[in-house]
């Protein structure tokens, strides 16, 4: 065991390490609290986050330090994560899907002084959990700069990904939000939960208030409409599920799904369904659909879980909007932005959304109307299209690339003399996450530009400049199923 | 080969998620296309047995076509 010298433990505050036990594991040893294929006790729970704490204490963690979690949704990555926490260490949380290249590149901007990462492949493509046991080893890194806990990021508009930091009172006091919420489960119910956990959705709306609020957070085992119906029907106790719109979608298209008593209602974050949709949705199971408008910056903001309003939502409590120049911006007292700060995304207490969106000013309803940059969701995922196009503009082998959205991610290429597009999509294969690759590579002899030689991002003109409409081959490994 | 699927139905089958043409549906089928193909399928032939390993061959059309006529999906004696 080797600890770390006082000069590496830096100048940041100690992460509060006490409200672990006090927001989240406290409550009997007999309840149940997880369901990842089998039940898991607070009891039980306790005592592997504690033989976690142990395994990242042996690699030289301590209060203060930096960890880096790279895990699959997982147990080991539930317990990695309260573990690293009640160490009073700051946890940096990478998505599993992303490519080795763009774990190495994330590592050395956040410089954690241990990483987990899953010790063998467990998952599979539509598992709701991995059965793995986290793999911890030490990292070159540094202490914590800050006092943040949580460490995420988020995919920027420009640029790299932004790094973005939430302490634990910003953690705490989001879970307590929820407790105001009317329409969230309360203790002795159950959320199945659909929505990724390492991102703030399934992470604080299912994790973290599951733990705090005594509800049941259960993972189906396969997200297949049928595995998920099946994971509801399994149990009598109140069952609101929380997904990503994609989730509507899919069980809306089920023509005669089960007598499912026990659901209460369906909550999901991000952008709103079609009304056919929604309609089909609470037509063939008799429950409430809501939606949540929230930010890895802070969490939920805002709810419309009884569709009472839809498409407007409610300041969750506590939250504050403005509407500036037709974005909608939030009150929130210090950035969470990490390290170099851009006053057009936080400024005077005010974060800036990028959303457009009104704020009525009889009744203070917000209505989203979309971005205001080149971010798209890929089924609840966010990616910024400026991200995808750097990247691939960074290739050798490109010579010009515009990426666009339609209804999946395209590129729009042009190759560089002698380069052919196989070794193209080697690259992007190895220096993208699945869900963040063009679904479809387009060779062009030039890029459509403007008089003043500005690019043009028109589907049209793009699909004009396309003399093979027909998608070139896809690229190696393109796929989001991982 | 008679009675299984064919590799139009599969694309037809993907073209529904998202209310796309069937020329718009890519040759990668991405986690959330193969939740939506697998339910498909379901809806049409039953509940469908298939391990990790075969699901992973499913991230093409081609893939996934593979995958369901070893499983004899859609034929007679299936």
């Amino acid at each position: 065991m080797v600890s770390l010298s006082a000069k590496e433990t830096g100048d940041a505050d100690p992460v509060d390490s006490g409200w672990v036990d006090e927001v989240l594991l406290g409550g009997p040893e007999d309840d149940v609290c997880l369901h990842l294929g089998a039940p898991v006790t607070r009891g039980e729970l306790r005592k592997l986050v504690a033989g976690c704490r142990q395994d990242l204490a042996d690699a030289g963690l301590r209060r203060g330090g930096t960890v880096a979690l790279c895990l699959p949704p997982s147990l080991a990555f539930i317990t990695s994560l309260l573990a690293s926490w009640q160490v009073g260490a700051q946890a940096s949380l990478l998505d599993h899907r992303l490519t080795a290249f763009e774990v190495d590149v994330a590592l050395q901007r956040l410089a954690p002084q241990v990483v987990v990462t899953a010790a063998s492949a467990g998952g599979g493509p539509l598992r709701g959990f991995s059965e793995v046991a986290g793999r911890v080893d030490r990292y070159p890194g540094k202490a914590a700069a800050t006092s943040h806990a949580v460490i995420q990021l988020s995919s920027g508009s420009t640029g790299p990904s932004k790094v973005i930091g939430r302490d634990a009172a910003s953690l705490i006091e989001e879970v307590k939000r929820y407790t105001l919420i009317d329409g969230i489960p309360r203790g002795g119910e159950r959320i199945v939960s659909l929505a990724s956990m390492v991102h703030v959705l399934g992470l604080v709306g299912g994790l973290l208030y599951s733990l705090h609020a005594g509800v049941n957070l259960t993972i189906p085992a396969r997200t297949t409409a049928d595995g998920i119906l099946s994971t509801v029907a399994a149990s009598d106790q109140p069952t609101t599920l929380l997904g990503v719109p994609f989730h509507i979608e899919l069980l809306a298209s089920v023509l005669e799904p089960p007598r499912l008593p026990q659901l209460t209602g369906m909550t999901t974050g991000g952008e709103l369904v079609r009304p056919d949709v929604y309609d089909m949705f609470t037509e063939r199971y008799g429950v409430r659909l809501g939606n949540m408008y929230g930010m890895t910056e802070a969490g939920v903001l805002a709810t419309d879980l009884f569709g009472r309003h839809r498409p407007s939502l409610t300041p969750a409590p506590g939250i504050t909007f403005r509407e500036q120049d037709g974005e909608l911006h939030f009150a929130l007292p210090a950035s969470p932005y990490l390290g170099e700060q851009d006053p057009r995304r936080w400024s005077d207490g005010w974060l800036h959304t990028r959303d457009a969106g009104t704020v009525d000013p009889r009744t203070g309803l917000i209505r989203v109307l979309g971005r205001r940059d080149s971010q798209v969701s890929v089924g609840g995922l966010k990616v910024d299209l400026t991200e995808v196009e750097h990247t691939l503009a960074a290739l050798p082998e490109v010579a010009g690339v515009v990426v666009v959205c339609d209804h999946a991610i395209e590129a729009y290429l042009v190759l560089a003399e002698g380069c052919e597009l196989p070794a193209v999509e080697r690259q992007i294969a190895t220096r993208l996450a699945p869900y963040k690759r063009p679904r479809r590579l387009h060779l062009v002899e030039q890029l459509p530009r403007t008089a003043t030689g500005k690019l043009v991002r028109s589907h049209a003109a793009l699909r004009d400049a396309d003399p093979d409409p027909s998608p070139a081959p896809p690229a190696a490994g393109a796929d989001g199923a991982r | 080969m008679s009675g299984m699927l064919e590799r139009s139905e599969v694309i037809a089958m993907l073209a529904t998620y998202g209310d796309r043409e069937p020329g718009q549906v890519p040759e990668t089928i991405d986690s959330l296309e193969l939740a939506w193909l697998i339910h498909q399928v379901e809806q049409r032939y039953g509940v469908l047995d298939i391990g990790d390993e075969a699901l992973a061959r499913m991230s093409t059309v081609t893939g996934a076509l593979d995958v369901f006529r070893a499983l004899r999906i859609g034929s007679s004696d299936a």
